[in-house]
């Protein structure tokens, strides 16, 4: 059915941590609901914070938030509304990060969750690397699965602009 | 909630900076953009491109509507959700003479079930409806046999003059007599107010279309042409009794709309700016009004179980969940 050859990009890898289901939908360019109010919000901030920066830059396929140099390193930066999907983020920082090595380019991310003034640094170690690793491969898993998984009612359904789409 | 924004008076409508503005002679009326859903012309409203471009980029519809009050077309941004695999889905389930008539049959069955669901209603009511219903049964038994789409259309057909009959045993006014549905001009009151309010939910379901993954030139039930939009017109099918049938009922009951809202004009019937104008105000609230989805656990709006039938749909063309149209439970 998907002819086109199938990436993972850093959307994918966040959504996989929090909801296997959304990575099958977001692969078929299913979007969630546009009119959710946290889509905006989250647009609001991605757009409206740092703007010292340089902001969104694209690398081949993968596009990143923030970029600035420090003591000679290059730091990458994630923008998000809330550090309540903190491991996702962690992970498709960490993802963005591996694409850089591959591609020669050697950098550090940092997590910025403005509306909470608060950062987290990301470095690559061996460990993240085999996780990310292995999480690539299961994505392609469900990606060429022909159905998504059914929905399943976890915590994050309460906010998810996908909730309707699911439970309808 | 976004709200639908409707223009009853002649005048332009503008972009200022990065707000909308109503110019007429009685003066500006800003209106703000990201609080708007759609538009809904019924007066002469003029503008230009720049506007054209300012909603296209905020993703609003503009449906038109003639003096008296029929849909004429839409202004129909251009796509911004793409889904390559659903389109194709769509398409499939369409081209398929099988799965095209399981969901063509899953729509008469939804509008079959909402009708006799108004119908019990006025009947719980005092209204003699039953000799009515029980024929509106029978032929609903038949929807299942109906192997091609024309039967359904037929069927479906058969069942709303049956059930527009019963609009006189629950109206009672003999100022709004049915008699025969008529289009095109509608030739009394009631039918102008059916019609009026079927040109709405139209194209307030092609709104929703329009925020979903689907194509609205393939419909299932209604023949696709390729031209113009037909998905609306199948999903509306399921809502057009509970909604408009219904509101017209209580618009007429409550005297809210009476025969001096109307005039007799050279081409028609036409209902009067006021009548317009308390008909979508009602509407309105009718559609805001919220009721418990079980499976989602939460309140939901009239309005949002359009969107919510058309996510069923996309479910049902993915092969994940078979499609059950929405039936009211009172």
């Amino acid at each position: 059915m998907l002819e086109n050859d199938l990436n993972v990009t850093g959307t994918l890898v966040w959504y996989y941590y929090i909801c296997p289901r959304e990575v099958w939908l977001m692969a078929r360019n299913i979007t969630p609901d546009q009119d959710n109010p946290n889509i905006d919000l989250g647009r609001f901030i991605g757009q409206n914070t740092y703007q010292r920066d340089k902001r969104e830059i694209s690398f081949g396929h993968i596009k990143v938030d923030v970029l600035r140099k420090e003591k000679g390193q290059l730091v990458i930066g994630e923008v998000k509304k809330s550090s309540k999907y903190e491991k996702s983020a962690f992970m498709q920082l960490a993802f963005y990060l591996l694409e850089l090595r591959e591609n020669g380019i050697e950098a550090v991310g940092e997590l910025l969750f403005p509306k909470e003034k608060k950062r987290v640094k990301v470095e690559l170690n061996n460990e993240l690397i085999a996780n990310i690793e292995k999480a690539k491969k299961d994505i392609l898993r469900i990606i060429y699965q022909d159905a998504p998984q059914e929905p399943k009612k976890i915590v994050f359904c309460r906010n998810c602009a996908y909730a309707e789409f699911c439970w309808s | 909630m976004k709200k639908s924004l409707y223009v009853f008076s002649e005048g332009e409508l503008k972009r200022k900076d990065n707000t909308l503005v109503f110019e007429t002679q009685a003066g500006k009326r800003y209106l703000p953009v990201e609080d708007t859903k759609e538009i809904m012309a019924f007066g002469e409203v003029s503008f230009n491109k720049s506007l054209l471009e300012f909603i296209s980029q905020k993703e609003i519809l503009i449906h038109y509507f003639n003096h008296f009050g029929y849909y004429m077309g839409t202004f129909y941004p251009r796509e911004h959700l793409n889904s390559g695999y659903m389109i194709l889905k769509q398409a499939e389930h369409y081209q398929h003479p099988e799965k095209r008539l399981l969901i063509a049959r899953a729509f008469v069955k939804g509008a079959y079930r909402n009708i006799r669901q108004v119908l019990k209603y006025y009947h719980n009511r005092g209204r003699e409806l039953g000799e009515l219903i029980s024929l509106i049964e029978n032929l609903g038994q038949g929807i299942e046999d109906c192997q091609e789409i024309s039967q359904l259309m037929a069927l479906e057909g058969h069942i709303r003059e049956h059930y527009y009959h019963g609009f006189d045993i629950i109206i009672n006014n003999r100022d709004f007599r049915f008699q025969e549905r008529t289009r095109r001009p509608p030739k009394n009151f009631l039918n102008v107010l059916i019609s009026f309010g079927n040109s709405i939910i139209y194209s307030m379901m092609l709104s929703e279309v329009y925020k979903t993954h689907l194509d609205p030139r393939i419909g299932f039930l209604h023949a696709t042409n390729f031209r113009r939009f037909t998905l609306n017109l199948d999903v509306a099918e399921i809502f057009k009794p509970i909604i408009i049938d219904r509101l017209i009922f209580s618009l007429l009951d409550k005297n809210m709309i009476t025969k001096d809202d109307f005039e007799h004009q050279v081409e028609g019937l036409l209902l009067k700016e006021k009548g317009k104008r308390v008909f979508v105000e009602e509407l309105d609230r009718k559609l805001e009004t919220t009721i418990n989805i079980k499976s989602l656990g939460r309140n939901v709006s009239y309005r949002r179980l359009f969107r919510l039938e058309l996510y069923k749909l996309e479910k049902h063309l993915m092969g994940e969940k078979v499609y059950e149209p929405f039936v009211a439970s009172w």
